[in-house]
């Protein structure tokens, strides 16, 4: 039985590779710093396999791993600085003048919300999977996620992003 | 959904996947398994050892005959133990260290306690500074070739040990020092003590005058089964190849008490096949 699980998750990580990476690197923006966190959270989730139950969903388990991982690589290594301590490349909010596309436009939200709105509408994960990930409340991901809703609607000028 | 998020989403699609993704997937997830077997034979120790002490609680109060015999017999196993005696994790530029580090415990044998723990003691500092220098000069070379020191990662440096075999006569534990660069190093020793005679074990205690032929043999037979087995599976058959174990040759107890022989990465075999292991069964007495 432990064994299923066990090929279940090595199935999902080989399956999933790319998406892994392109999360981990969009919060560390390095290749091989976001290789180092792919594989360190695939390490991570293997020996720590036998305390996921049968019943749990696989994503919301890895990826709560993944980020943990993401945003712990600052921590340790303090390479970049996060950018919710770089006010100065946040544009101003409201500023009409500098429409940004919303894809950059993202990046100019702190690491919380970016995080949420890549879960949401890049990986696609439902609200519940996403408090599990984070490990916050489900108000509370509503919460952040309408907030930084509301930021992208000022960054890009777009009225319907969330409909 | 409107056509931003799906302009948007078209970006994330497209961020640049490395070359080196699906090796370095492979990789994590061998080594993501082991780690966990390991893990597994650990719990699987302590419950034995759990067990082992409840069975012998409740026999000592169900018999009194029983407490007669557990009395003669003299007490060496149930005393003697592996506990961890450090855990720290240092953080800094050139390096983060993970050391969980192990003593010994034989209230019997204080000798041979202090001899192993001071062992272990001077064995971890020893690895620790040695690598310290070599992360210094990595990083050094990195910042001289032109890399920025703040971009330069860490040399992970993890230090732990394992318990292989724990029975009334032997205790058998491997110490391991795992450093990661760009690739994956690990330097293991091994601690085998014959707890009845007080002191470390070698190959002739265990396989008796035969030792040499004995292990050279299950090691021979252990490289052609292996290789018929898997086809991934290869080993060195030229100069490189494997001829004899050494003179003072890696190994441990499994919990059968047999001796299993390790080598190191490289020494008998393509890296990929990682340290082979094999198993030599005990002779018929």
């Amino acid at each position: 039985m432990e064994q299923t699980v066990h090929q279940q998750l090595t199935a999902f990580i080989v399956e999933h590779q790319e998406d892994f990476y392109r999360l981990a690197y969009s919060h560390v923006k390095n290749r091989d710093a976001a290789l180092d966190v792919v594989q360190e959270s695939i390490v991570k989730a293997l020996s720590k396999a036998d305390g996921l139950r049968r019943s749990e969903s696989l994503k919301p388990w890895f990826y709560r791993i993944l980020v943990n991982e993401s945003m712990n690589y600052y921590r340790y290594t303090r390479r970049l600085t996060p950018l919710e301590e770089a006010p100065e490349t946040a544009a101003p909010a409201g500023d009409h003048a500098t429409r940004l596309d919303l894809y950059a436009a993202i990046d100019r939200l702190d690491q919380k919300e970016q995080l949420i709105i890549r879960l949401r509408f890049f990986e696609d994960m439902k609200l519940e999977e996403i408090a599990q990930v984070t490990g916050v409340n489900l108000n509370t991901v509503k919460s952040r996620l309408y907030k930084a809703l509301r930021k992208l609607r000022d960054l890009t000028g777009e009225e319907h992003l969330y409909d | 959904m409107t056509d931003s998020w799906n302009k948007a989403r078209e970006a994330y699609r497209h961020t640049p996947i490395p070359e080196e993704l699906a090796f370095a997937v492979a990789s994590a997830v061998r080594s993501g398994s082991r780690r966990r077997r390991r893990l597994q034979a650990a719990r699987r120790g302590l419950t034995g050892l759990l067990a082992g002490c409840a069975c012998f609680v409740l026999l000592v109060n169900a018999s009194p005959t029983f407490a007669q015999a557990v009395s003669a017999v003299p007490v060496l196993g149930e005393l003697a133990r592996v506990v961890t005696v450090t855990e720290y994790t240092l953080d800094s530029r050139e390096q983060l260290i993970d050391v969980r580090m192990p003593a010994l415990e034989l209230p019997e044998n204080t000798d041979l306690e202090q001899r192993i723990n001071t062992e272990i003691r001077a064995r971890i500092d020893q690895v620790l500074q040695q690598a310290e220098e070599r992360a210094r000069e990595a990083r050094d070379a990195y910042v001289e070739t032109g890399g920025s020191a703040e971009d330069f990662i860490p040399v992970v440096i993890d230090v732990d040990y394992e318990i292989k075999c724990q029975n009334g006569q032997y205790l058998s534990f491997l110490l391991t020092e795992t450093e990661t660069r760009a690739a994956a190093y690990t330097e293991i020793y091994a601690y085998n003590i014959d707890l009845e005679a007080g002191r470390e074990l070698t190959l002739r205690d265990v396989l008796g005058s035969d030792y040499l032929e004995l292990a050279n043999e299950a090691v021979r037979a252990g490289i052609a089964r292996r290789e018929a087995e898997d086809p991934d599976a290869s080993f060195f058959h030229d100069e490189f190849g494997f001829t004899s174990i050494s003179e003072d040759q890696l190994f441990y107890l499994n919990e059968n008490g047999e001796p299993v022989v390790v080598f190191e990465k490289y020494a008998i075999a393509p890296g990929y096949m990682g340290m082979p292991e094999f198993t030599i069964a005990l002779p018929a007495e």
